[in-house]
Order: structure tokens, then C-alpha cells, then sequence
């Protein structure tokens, strides 16, 4: 009796052990466990994540019982301010998304509350060393954890308008090598002003602004790097150093004589109507650029755009900013979790990743895709701005020093306070320049830095 | 032959009966069978496992009525809030025109007058995306600033503004983005151009434009109530996401019409909308289509809720197929749903469109409805075998465990000695067994009494045999032979009863033992004795024993 009830006992035990072995994943294909997703791959982009979002769902996420639903589609910042919003708890704030996408900076935000999954929890070392070393450290922070998973990446680079440089060029000599430097380019605003406004004598002061960054901030951050210093001390910004005075000197002339556009928007709207020749923006943007010029009377024209690496300050050191976020899970159920993990696996395997860099322009995080798919693409990409860009991009990968922004939690507010404050000083001077009382470098600095 | 030995089974069994353990077997099991069926019917009775298609199509109604009921309301406020963006960019622009001394019809004619206007009905369209109930709002005028080129027949001037966030509300922040219409006007409101702006609409291959012009001119005494409409999904050229699109006609103050308005709702904004709210059926998606007869024309809706699919890549209409118990099948190219339908009320009488019909559907794959409509009856059912299962098993194990003592205990009472029983777990059992053996002891001390008694009495046959044998012999010489042949003689002339008397003295009987053998009083043993001794010839008791012993000497 003992036997028979020790052996049916022993049956059940292996039966449950067999079940358990096969049955891992928390996983039910009949019942499929939805993950609310944010991201901020608008525009042309949507449609690529869109169409690699179905894909999933419709192969490896109904084999699994996954659902990727996307219930919010914005820009960077719109994104952040939500996810602000739900960091500090406020009234009013959306639903947590289950997957966002993001930056470190918003993630420190979210770390400080506990709501983020350490991703070293779903992926093994295996796992994660195959993918971009560097990548992957910009989602580890100070615990160890990785709390955002590379997705695809970018850096600055100088969009020009090549029809009109060209144009510009061939009228007054104006070199592209000049493009650079920023003082080169400071030089050639002055230039590309001056000209056009001679253009129509009757008028004066309607001259054409020459260049636009999408971030002045940026632009700073780099400047510094580039001078050999930095424009933070521990957690806070750190402008009175001459690396920042020398930096805003090259800014802030060209921004009062109008030769550098001081725009509350991407520098690229301001391509699209051909009020600017080039911009520093993200790689990523390629696609917002398109290739035609709407002016104000409504003429298209047809135009092409060269894609030169990030211009560096004089005697400064070849150094970009590496950009793009990841995505980051909320803190959630093991099922969850489990299933974004698996989400963010298949969407960044090397197969994803390159068809969403061949429709974005943005670049693939895993080592194969970087580089042994990369050349591939580059051979048989049809979109040809796309291709100009990676190309760029890769070029500047082979002779330029990288460094990505600091995570410490109040980064953003920083930033964007710097950056609406230079925005708001520059279009002061550039008042005062158009009304004769123009103010010298050194004395908008000292004014600038007062409290 | 098999009914025989069945016959012969029974027969055997009903004989001998039957054992503990089956009884106690067959009790649980009826137990157990009893209590699974109970409950399964109480599940049922109380339909928490579904009766199937019923629960199916019940649950169905009920969301698609909420539903219906949802979208009609959010789509005649939706009408009504068009109409009044008309009417308030009508007033404006019947100032402009004033303002600047043309009429409505005049407008096509001074491209340079459209980025002015636009201008001066911006502040509307911000207005309106802010605050309702749209994915965007939009302003398309008959008129171009490049009025002279070939391509002017399909450039439209307008502006479109787009929320990023379709569901956004003004407490969150509504961004807004600037698909079409004039850059500069853009900068001026600080609204950020989307990645596919455009200055100008270009409206070729999208009819809705010319469509809702033309009937708008054809018909200049309906009022805007009766002439707004809605299109089918539709993707305005070069933009990447699609949408209904609410057209309202501008009609300037002199009849003329000069453009449509309107408001966007977006892929995104139905879906957080409309997905179907109760979650019982994960793959329950909504559509909303135009329909014709009982086909609905899924490749110009919009779909919600199934996430497997995107209504932007549905590529083929659902054809009606057949019914079943009040739910409607569909098929879409090699795929096949099912669910409900109901019509939707877009237009309202007299409307040139009131004869257009739309639908509203709650659907899911055929597969998984048919999943659905079995219920839980498969469920229950393996819940129930399962259940009998464990219970058959455990009424064996546990009649097993119970009834094992006892069969031991029963096989114990066939032990010869009481120190070789098993203790029993029973107080009953163990009762028993003190008592049969209480019992064993009594018989056992009444049986030896009994040998005692014979050994005794066998004692005393043996001495009077000897006293008998010794007397017969000593008494054998004395014994005159003619007496004694008279006495053998006359032996036989005995009656039965002087007989038995005469053969108990033989047995060495006294008399009061021969008293109470024969249940005589002691006259009449007296009465008989005189008779054996008159006709035996003898005197007293002790010569006819003396023959006696004699006679039975020599018959030995």
C-alpha cells in the first residue's frame, strides 16, 4: 500500500517537473498579456515601427501571447514631459506605459521611485555582449543595473542644404571646408548675410540666417568636450570657465548680426522652407529633412542635402554626442515584464534593427548589425539620403571621439532651463543689433551669467 | 455464455456476499459521483460556466449597445462641433473678404489674400483641436497660391494641425502639430511642422473634396446641418496616419462655397476610443465601416481592440457569410470573424447623404468565437472527469486505508493464540475480540469439567463391571442349574417394561436411579419387581443379580 502511494506520489511529482520544464515562459498564447507602449518615432518613422510593431504581434507575439499596443506616438520632448508627469506622480498624469522609449536622464527620474525592471534580470551577459559595448553602459547606471535597452542610436552631424550652398558658394567664393569648424561656419553666416541682404538693396537688414542648431545646449556640451573641458561640475552646470566663454563668443555674434538662426523648433522646418543653409541636429532626422524647399510664394523647388560630419571648434578635438534613447520597462507583473523583455529582444535582433536603420537612418545596436550588416546595407540602401547619412555617420564612428549626456535626475531641467534662457537672451541681442545699440560678447556674457 | 457466467457471478456473489472493501468502495464512489454532479449542475444552474453561444451573443449585445450608443453620441456631438467651426470661420472670413473688398468667389484670384486668411482662421483650428473631441482639425479652401501652374487643379490651399496626442486633453498639454498650411503662420503660433508638411493640400485621387463641394453647391438651401459629411478612411496624401474625416461646407453670405472644414478622427484616436472595454475576449476588436447590405466595407473603417490587427492594413471587406443563433460570420479573403452588427445613424433626414449606411461591428476571429461559444463546457467536462478521477482514486486508497486494521483484525481471530493478534485500532473491533475471547475461555473451562465428569463416571462403570464380573464368578458354583435354566427360560415372558426394569438392574442401576430413569413411583417398581422376581423364580434382588451377572458371564 505504502508503495503504491509513495510510487503514485513519485508519478505526480515527475509529471509536475515535466510540465514546469516545458511550461518556463509565464506565457499563454490563448490568453495574451497586452503591453501599452509609448515611443517617439513619429513622422515617416512611425510607419517603420508601426509596421515592425505588426510584425511582431502578428508572428512571435501571437506564437507567444504578446500584444504590443501603442497608445501614445510623440515628439522627444512631449514624451519626456509625460513620463515627468508620471515620475513625480502628478494629478492628472497618464498611465505609466508598460514600454517607453526614452532617455537616461528620464530614467533617473523613474529610478528614484523604484519603477523601472533591471533589464540584467531578462538578459544574460551572453546576451548583452552582443550588442555595442558603449550602448549598453549608457543604459547602466550607478547600481549596475540597465534600466534602458539600446534600441537604435544616433549622433549630431551638419545637415547642408547643398543647391543652395552651392549657389551661395559659387557667388562669393564660400568654401565647404569652411564648414567645418564652427568658427568657419560663424564666418560663412556672416557671409551668406551679408549677400543675400545685398540681394535687395532697397531693404535693408533681410538678410538670410546661414545656420540653426536643434540644440544650443548641445552644441555648448560638445563645444566643451571638444575644448578638452566639460560644462558640468558634479551635478550642476558649470558656465563660468573659458571654455564657455569661448564657445558663447563664437555663438553669440553670428545669433545678433542674424547669421545663425535663434528658432523655438527643429532647425529642420526651417530647411523645408529654405530659411536656413545647414543645421546640426541628430542623424536620425534625416527624414524630416525631405528634398524639396516650399517658399513663401509657393514655389517647390527640388533640392539635395550633403551630410558633413559634426563640425568641431578650432583646436579642439574630434567629439560628438552620442544620441538616442532605448526603451525601458515599467515595473510590472513577471508576465509583463517578461514579455517586454522578449519584445525588445526580437525587435533588437539584427534582422529588426537593420530594417528599421534602412527606413530611419538611425544605427543598429548589435555588433553584427554594426559591423557586418552595416556595409551590406550601405550597398544595396535605395533611399539615397539615407544612405549619404550612414556613411557620414560611420565615417565619423572611424575618427571621432563619442560621449553621451549624464543621467543624474535633474539633467533635463537643466538643460532645457540653459537652453530656453540662451534662446531668450540671443533673440534680445539680435533686437538690439537690429535697433543700433549691439552689446560686445564680453559684456552679453557678464550680463548673461548673472543670477 | 457470457450471460451464464454472469448469472453464475451473482449468483456466487449474492451466496457468499460481498466484501468490506467493495462496499465501502462503491459507497464513496456514489459519494463522490454524487457531489461532482451536484456541482457541476450548480455551475450551470448558476451559468457561471456559460451555456456557449448564448453567453457569447449576450455579452456581445450588451458591449455593441454600449458601444453604438458611445459612437453616436460622440458623432453627432462631433457633427455639431463641425458645424460650428464652420459657421465661426465663415464669419471670418465673410469679414476678410469684406475687409478686403472681394467676394467669396473672387478669392481664388488673389493667392496672395490666402496666407492672410489662413491667418485669421488659425486661431479656430487651435481652438478646436485643444478642446474637442478630434485627432486634428483642418481648413481646405477652392483656391491655390500658385493658381498659374499646371498642377493648380489639384493644390488646395488650408491648414491642417494634428494632436500628437490624440486622447490629450488640455489638463495634460495637447501638443499640436502643422501638417499643412503656410509655414510662416506656424512660427508665428509657435506650432512645430511634422516631419510630412506640406504647404498646400494636394488633393488628387481623394474625392471627399470635390464630392462634398459639389453637393454643397447643388443643394444652397440646405442648411450645414443637413450637409456635413463623413468620408471613409482615408490617408491625406503624403501623411502617415488615416482617419475618418468630418467635411463641413464653408458657404460665404452670398451663397458661395469656398471651402470645407472639419475635424480629423484619427486611426489612433478611435482606437482609444472604441476598443471594447470588458476584456472577456481578448482578440474582440470594433470596426467601424461604411456597409452595403449585410457586407461591411472593413478596407474603408476603422478598427479597435484587436491588436493582432491594424486598420490601416486591412486589405479586404467582410463579406457576409452565414448566421448561427443570432451571430453573423464574415469572410475577409482567407480569413474568417464573427460577431454582431449594428447600423449606425451618421446623417440626419434629409440630408443629399442619409442614404449611406455605416455599421458598427464587434468581431473576432471565427476561430476563436467558435472557442468561445463552446463555453466552458469542455472545460467543465475535464474539470468533472478530472474531479471523478481523483475521487474513484481516493475512495480506493481511502477505503483501502480504513478497511486495512479491520481485515487484519478479522484475519487475527484465526490465530490460535491471543498474544499473536495485532493490536487494532477499532475500540468496537477491539471489543469484540475481548469478548470472544472471554467467551473461549468459559467454553474451555466447561469442557474440562465435562472430561472430569466422564473420566469419573467411566471410573465408576469400570469398578461395578469389576464387581460384577467378581461376584458372577463367586456366585457361579452356587448357583442350582435348574433354577437358573428356568430363570433364562423365562426371560422372555418379561413384559417391555418388567424388561427395561430388569435390563437396568443389569446396567447396575439402583433402584432410585431406575425411579427416576423411568419415571416411576417406587410402588410400581415394587409392583414390577415382584413379577420379574414371580415369573424369573427368584427371591430377592440379590439372587437375580446373581443370575444376571451369570447370564452375562457366559455370554461374554
Amino acid at each position: 500500500m505504502k508503495r503504491l502511494l509513495t510510487l503514485l506520489l513519485l508519478a505526480i511529482f515527475t509529471l509536475a517537473l515535466l510540465v514546469g520544464c516545458a511550461e518556463r515562459s509565464p506565457l499563454d498564447p490563448k490568453n495574451p498579456v497586452t503591453l501599452s507602449m509609448w515611443h517617439n518615432y513619429g513622422g515617416d518613422m512611425q510607419s517603420s515601427m508601426d509596421m515592425l510593431i505588426d510584425q511582431f504581434n502578428s508572428t512571435v507575439g501571437k506564437e507567444q501571447g504578446i500584444v504590443i499596443d501603442v497608445t501614445a506616438i510623440s515628439s522627444s520632448s512631449e514624451l519626456n514631459k509625460n513620463l515627468t508627469m508620471i515620475a513625480n506622480g502628478d494629478p492628472g498624469a497618464p498611465a505609466m506605459p508598460d514600454i517607453f522609449t526614452g532617455y537616461p536622464k528620464v530614467a533617473a527620474q523613474f529610478l528614484e521611485k523604484d519603477l523601472l525592471v533591471d533589464l540584467k534580470d531578462y538578459f544574460t551577459d551572453t546576451e548583452l555582449s552582443q550588442y555595442v559595448d558603449a550602448f549598453v553602459a549608457e543604459g547602466i547606471f550607478p547600481d549596475g543595473g540597465l534600466y534602458v535597452f539600446p534600441i537604435a542610436k544616433s549622433t549630431e552631424v551638419l545637415y547642408v542644404n547643398k543647391t543652395l550652398f552651392d549657389r551661395f558658394a559659387k557667388a562669393t567664393g564660400a568654401s565647404v571646408e569652411q564648414l567645418s569648424t564652427f568658427e568657419g561656419l560663424a564666418d560663412l553666416s556672416r557671409l551668406y548675410y551679408q549677400w543675400t541682404d545685398s540681394q535687395t538693396p532697397d531693404v535693408p537688414n533681410d538678410g538670410k540666417q546661414f545656420y540653426a542648431a536643434d540644440s544650443w545646449f548641445n552644441f555648448t556640451e560638445v563645444g566643451a568636450v571638444q575644448k578638452g573641458g566639460s560644462l558640468f561640475a558634479g551635478e550642476a552646470l558649470d558656465l563660468d570657465s573659458d571654455f564657455f566663454r569661448s564657445i558663447f563668443e563664437t555663438l553669440y555674434i553670428p545669433a545678433a548680426e542674424g547669421g545663425f538662426s535663434i528658432y523655438d523648433g527643429y532647425s529642420s522646418d526651417l530647411s523645408k522652407t529654405g530659411d536656413i543653409i545647414c543645421s546640426t541636429g541628430s542623424s536620425a532626422g534625416i527624414l524630416f529633412y525631405g528634398d524639396t524647399i516650399t517658399y513663401r510664394d509657393g514655389t517647390v523647388e527640388t533640392v539635395d542635402y550633403s551630410i558633413l560630419p559634426y563640425p568641431v571648434f578650432e583646436g579642439g578635438t574630434k567629439t560628438a554626442l552620442q544620441r538616442g534613447g532605448g526603451l525601458m520597462v515599467a515595473k510590472s507583473t513577471e508576465q509583463k515584464e517578461y514579455a517586454a523583455c522578449l519584445f525588445i529582444q526580437w525587435l533588437t535582433a539584427p534582422e529588426q534593427n537593420m530594417q528599421f536603420i534602412a527606413e530611419t537612418g538611425y544605427l543598429p545596436v548589435t555588433k553584427q548589425a554594426f559591423e557586418e550588416d552595416m556595409p551590406v546595407l550601405l550597398d544595396t540602401l535605395e533611399d539615397l539620403r539615407i544612405r549619404e547619412m550612414l556613411t557620414s555617420v560611420l565615417s565619423m564612428y572611424d575618427s571621432y571621439t563619442f560621449f553621451t549626456a549624464p543621467n543624474y535626475s535633474d539633467f533635463d531641467t537643466q538643460s532645457s532651463t540653459f537652453e530656453q534662457d540662451l534662446k531668450a537672451f540671443l533673440t534680445e541681442a539680435r533686437s538690439r543689433y537690429l535697433s543700433g545699440v549691439p552689446q560686445t560678447a564680453a559684456d552679453a556674457l557678464t550680463e548673461f551669467l548673472q543670477p | 455464455m457470457l450471460k451464464q457466467a454472469l448469472t453464475l457471478w451473482k449468483k456466487e456473489r449474492t451466496k457468499k456476499g460481498t466484501t468490506l472493501r467493495r462496499r465501502l468502495q462503491s459507497f464513496f464512489l456514489s459519494v463522490s459521483l454524487s457531489l461532482v454532479l451536484l456541482f457541476a449542475l450548480l455551475l450551470i444552474v448558476f451559468g457561471i460556466t456559460g451555456t456557449g453561444e448564448s453567453t457569447v451573443h449576450g455579452h456581445l449585445e450588451t458591449e455593441l449597445f454600449g458601444l453604438v450608443e458611445t459612437i453616436n453620441d460622440d458623432f453627432g456631438r462631433a457633427a455639431l462641433g463641425g458645424i460650428s467651426i464652420a459657421e465661426d470661420l465663415t464669419l471670418r472670413s465673410d469679414h476678410f473678404f469684406a475687409q478686403q473688398q472681394i467676394t467669396a468667389a473672387q478669392l481664388p484670384d488673389h493667392p496672395e489674400l490666402l496666407e492672410p486668411l489662413l491667418a485669421a482662421q488659425i486661431q479656430t483650428l487651435i481652438s478646436t483641436v485643444r478642446n474637442r473631441y478630434c485627432g486634428g482639425a483642418f481648413v481646405l479652401l477652392d483656391a491655390t497660391v500658385q493658381p498659374d501652374t499646371s498642377d493648380a487643379d489639384r493644390a488646395k490651399a488650408g491648414i491642417f494641425l494634428k494632436k500628437t496626442l490624440p486622447t490629450a486633453t488640455d489638463i495634460v498639454g495637447v501638443d499640436i502639430h502643422y501638417l499643412r498650411g503656410p509655414a510662416q503662420i506656424a512660427r508665428d503660433h509657435g506650432i512645430m511642422l511634422i516631419g510630412q508638411w506640406r504647404m498646400e493640400y494636394d488633393i488628387e485621387g481623394q474625392e471627399f473634396f470635390t464630392h462634398v463641394m459639389e453637393i454643397a453647391r447643388q443643394n444652397p438651401d440646405l442648411p450645414l446641418s443637413r450637409l456635413y459629411y463623413w468620408t471613409p478612411r482615408v490617408t491625406l496624401k503624403g501623411n502617415s496616419e488615416s482617419g475618418f474625416l468630418l467635411c463641413v461646407p464653408l458657404r460665404s453670405n452670398d451663397g458661395t462655397v469656398f471651402g470645407l472644414c472639419g475635424i480629423e478622427i484619427s486611426d489612433r484616436l478611435f482606437k482609444s476610443f472604441y476598443t471594447p472595454k470588458s476584456g472577456v475576449y481578448e482578440n474582440l476588436f470594433t470596426l467601424m465601416a461604411p456597409s452595403s447590405g449585410s457586407d461591411l466595407l472593413a478596407t474603408e473603417g476603422l478598427i479597435a481592440g484587436n491588436y493582432y490587427l491594424t486598420g490601416s492594413r486591412w486589405t479586404e471587406n467582410l463579406l457576409s457569410v452565414d448566421t448561427s443563433k443570432g451571430l453573423l460570420y464574415f469572410s475577409a479573403g482567407q480569413d474568417d470573424y464573427g460577431g454582431l452588427t449594428a447600423a449606425l445613424r451618421l446623417y440626419p433626414e434629409g440630408s443629399p447623404y442619409s442614404e449611406a449606411s455605416w455599421a458598427v461591428a464587434l468581431l473576432m476571429p471565427r476561430a476563436l468565437l467558435d472557442d468561445a461559444a463552446k463555453g466552458n463546457v469542455v472545460v467543465l467536462i475535464c474539470i468533472v472527469l478530472v474531479l471523478l478521477a481523483l475521487s474513484s482514486v481516493a475512495s480506493i486508497l481511502i477505503s483501502r486505508r480504513y478497511l486495512h486494521p479491520v481485515t487484519e483484525a478479522l484475519q487475527s481471530i484465526r490465530q490460535p493464540s491471543a498474544d499473536e493478534r495485532k493490536a487494532v485500532p477499532y475500540v468496537e473491533i477491539s471489543d469484540l475480540l475481548d469478548f470472544l475471547e472471554e467467551k473461549d475461555r468459559g467454553h474451555e473451562e466447561a469442557l474440562r469439567e465435562r472430561e472430569e465428569d466422564r473420566q469419573q463416571l467411566l471410573g465408576q462403570y469400570e469398578q461395578a463391571q469389576r464387581e460384577l464380573s467378581r461376584l458372577a464368578y463367586s456366585r457361579k458354583t452356587e448357583v442350582d442349574p435348574d433354577l437358573y435354566q428356568q430363570f433364562l427360560n423365562h426371560l422372555s415372558t418379561l413384559t417391555p417394561t418388567e424388561r427395561e426394569v430388569f435390563d437396568l438392574y443389569l446396567a447396575g442401576k439402583h433402584a432410585k436411579e431406575i425411579l427416576e430413569i423411568l419415571s416411576i413411583k417406587e410402588n410400581t417398581l415394587k409392583y414390577h419387581n415382584k413379577n420379574i422376581y414371580s415369573k424369573l423364580g427368584v427371591t430377592s434382588r440379590k439372587e437375580l443379580l446373581r443370575y444376571a451377572a451369570l447370564m452375562q458371564q457366559e455370554s461374554k
